[in-house]
């Protein structure tokens, strides 16, 4: 819901962008092709005293450092837990069979903390907060991430995510941060715990032995991947991946989707991959709060208003909404249309469309 | 492929020797002895490029050697707050100035030193525009006060663009009244895009914009584009025509092109305003035709524009944005050759004359193409 940024740009120029972006195929003001992002440079392990950290560079100069670091707290235990805890470990002991293991390692989504720093906006600008709680809520969302912080019944691991954008946001920036949290996750590592059982923990100190928070695709597990959150919008029947400042200035709808694409068997490509859809939200996009063009036939300084008498201004407001005039700029009014927002996601998840090429992509980042 | 993800680079060298002469031992050292040979040192002394590249090593080493380590065949970049020579011989330029204590010079921006016979000036990497009377500038209302403008024109201030310096509708010469005040709006309002050339400079570098042209006035039919302004040796730069109409490939028409001076490119469709007025009225004098077009500055209704026409204006601001991000120069030779490049190579690829993509790899591809690399 959060506003994007507010750009300036002329009644003209709106109505240029909206009517070259409205044409099938849209001609994009950069040439993109409607499902095509912007090229970008990305690497891993930049920072080396966090657990995990990437960089990711547009062409257009955004840029953006995720650091993950990772911290052993105490578990919070109720206090009518301790006897569930005594029979659980007691269980253990005597089954000791994997299932009831996986089941006992139960998360929290307050183990995982995300901040997100955008240069010349407050820390608790809505803006801001917004983005942190888009990304952290798509992490979160099927409580699967949460669970990997498990250490044992006493311990997990509090993993801190810094984001922060260290060029202007030139564009809205959703789509660089979710890609750039995506690999420093990825590149994430925990030390490896030596402890058994309840113990208090204690680790491996020989680095190259810590396993990677998400373990490498191998070929008998199912493996399991951070989400991705995608910018998505749509001007008149247009659907439009990555938009830049000036196209988001001149959307209809614009939407965040976040999706997960876990491997359910290996394979290259896109196949073997299930996404699903872990969470969607409105962008509202700046182009609600454009002024409108002014028609020639209405513009004083055109001549039209020139001896004629003058009209009240409710009425000539009214009778530009009316005609919708080509060539002139009116900024879209009213709600997202049901199927519009049909088509948009059903684009997202289409198998083997964008988000498998963009996971395919990531994947292909050397992780160091 | 909808994501092309690359690894890093190292950056491109800032300020790459475009002056073979610069990359020849001999060409420099003859020119920086305590004799003034820079007339008839291998022509380097009047040549605007030929910077001086240095070591910063040779920094360290001695304040006197600095300037004498010419023979690096790189350029070396200051920053604020470095000496750069305190040999008393030198007279400080742009981006310098002399320290009170030791009668050094210092650099106080970040940049690459340039040298014309004994004048030091360091180039700034990157920098804001710095208007001078005269100059051809596209900018954007940011302000709309009760008898000027402020326009934004990506200098360290806001221009001014004063009530009394546009054509005001109905005739060149008609007073300024107060009812144009109140209306001011009507003529530019926020965010409204225009062509206007620097009239007057005030003492801090603010400048005062006119528009008292048929040439100038507000845009439309087109597309905006900011490139950074001089600096790593890419943007616009000062020439002798910074507005043309060119035409476009695949009969898409033709298209104005305007550089504004500030690094703010203006692309559109070519309307044809004043002949076809003129055939309109018959012929009517010269001041009902000036009359007609100062009425048509203030439109901000588009024509109607083709597909093709807009797909070629979408090429035309990849290949400026391809240029900038590149490091070339921004003018019109480099534009009309570049655009030309464009089109040859969209036939050549897979997807046909269609395809407008001039991003990453493209671009690159586009820069080697123009340079000859």
């Amino acid at each position: 819901m959060a506003s994007t940024q507010h750009v300036l740009l002329s009644p003209a120029e709106l109505a240029y962008l909206h009517a070259s972006l409205s044409l099938t195929p849209p001609i994009r003001p950069d040439g993109r092709t409607r499902t095509q992002f912007r090229p970008l440079v990305a690497e891993t392990g930049i920072l080396p005293g966090a657990n995990g950290s990437a960089r990711i560079c547009f062409a257009d100069g955004t840029e953006a450092i995720v650091g993950v670091k990772a911290e052993v707290e105490r578990t919070q235990s109720r206090h009518d837990d301790e006897t569930v805890y005594v029979e659980g470990a007691a269980n253990n002991g005597g089954d000791g069979d994997a299932e009831t293991k996986e089941d006992s390692r139960t998360g929290d989504s307050s183990w995982a903390e995300m901040t997100v720093e955008i240069p010349g906006l407050r820390d608790d600008d809505s803006g801001t907060a917004f983005l942190a709680a888009m990304l952290s809520e798509a992490l979160l969302a099927d409580g699967e991430f949460a669970r990997r912080l498990w250490i044992n019944r006493r311990f997990h691991w509090k993993l801190y995510l810094d984001i922060i954008l260290i060029s202007p946001p030139l564009s809205y920036p959703l789509p660089l941060l979710s890609l750039t949290t995506h690999l420093a996750l990825l590149s994430t590592r925990l030390p490896r715990l030596q402890s058994e059982g309840d113990e208090d923990p204690f680790f491996d100190d020989d680095w190259a032995a810590a396993p990677h928070l998400f373990p490498r695709p191998t070929t008998t597990t199912p493996t399991h991947r951070p989400p991705i959150t995608l910018l998505v919008m749509a001007v008149g029947d247009s659907i439009i991946f990555d938009p830049s400042k000036e196209e988001l200035a001149v959307a209809d709808v614009a939407l965040a989707v976040s999706v997960s694409g876990d491997r359910s068997e290996p394979g290259e490509g896109g196949a073997g991959r299930k996404l699903r859809l872990l969470s969607i939200r409105t962008i509202d996009p700046p182009s609600r709060l454009t002024p409108p063009g002014v028609a020639n036939a209405a513009n004083s300084a055109y001549g039209a208003g020139n001896g004629a008498p003058q009209k009240m201004a409710e009425a000539r407001t009214a009778e530009a909404e009316a005609a919708a005039e080509e060539g002139v700029w009116r900024a879209p009014r009213g709600g997202a249309k049901r199927a519009v927002l049909g088509a948009l996601v059903q684009k997202v998840l289409e198998a083997g469309g964008v988000v498998d090429e963009v996971l395919d992509a990531l994947e292909g980042v050397d992780l160091g | 492929m909808p994501i092309t993800i690359l690894a890093p680079r190292p950056s491109r060298p800032i300020n790459p020797p475009s002056d073979p002469r610069a990359a020849m031992p001999d060409s420099d050292s003859d020119s920086d002895s305590d004799s003034d040979s820079g007339g008839g040192g291998g022509g380097v002394g009047l040549d605007p490029t030929g910077d001086i590249p240095m070591f910063a090593a040779a920094a360290r080493r001695s304040k006197h050697a600095l300037l004498d380590t010419t023979t690096a065949s790189h350029s070396d970049i200051v920053t604020p707050g470095e000496v750069i020579t305190d040999d008393p011989q030198w007279m400080r330029g742009h981006g310098t100035f002399v320290s009170a204590a030791t009668a050094a010079i210092v650099s106080s921006v970040a940049g690459t030193v340039a040298r014309t016979n004994k004048l030091l000036s360091v180039r700034p990497l990157r920098a804001r525009y710095t208007p001078e009377v005269g100059d051809l500038v596209v900018g954007r209302i940011v302000e709309v006060q009760a008898k000027r403008w402020r326009v934004d024109v990506g200098g360290t201030q806001l221009a001014a663009l004063p009530l009394s310096a546009i054509n005001l509708p109905g005739g060149i010469l008609r007073k300024r009244t107060e009812t144009d005040e109140l209306q001011i709006r009507t003529f530019f309002a926020e965010g409204d895009l225009l062509i206007a050339e620097v009239q007057q400079l005030f003492g801090d570098g603010g400048a005062v914009l006119h528009t008292r042209s048929l040439k100038y006035g507000k845009l439309r039919n087109g597309v905006f584009v900011a490139v950074s302004g001089m600096g790593g040796g890419g943007g616009v730069v000062r020439s002798r025509r910074q507005v043309w109409t060119m035409d476009a490939a695949n009969g898409a028409g033709q298209m104005d092109v305007v550089l504004g001076v500030n690094g703010y490119v203006w692309i559109s469709k070519h309307v044809e305003t004043p002949e076809g007025l003129v055939a309109e009225n018959k012929g009517a004098g010269i001041t009902n035709m000036e009359e007609s077009v100062s009425t048509m500055m203030y439109s901000s209704q588009n024509d109607r524009i083709g597909v093709e026409t807009m797909r070629e204006i979408a090429r035309l601001r990849g290949v400026v944005t391809a240029l900038v991000e590149n490091g070339l120069r921004v003018d019109e030779d480099m534009v009309v050759r570049g655009y030309h490049e464009a089109v040859e190579m969209a036939m050549m690829s897979a997807e046909g004359a269609d395809d407008i993509y001039l991003g990453g790899e493209r671009g690159r591809q586009l820069a080697a193409a123009l340079t000859g690399v």
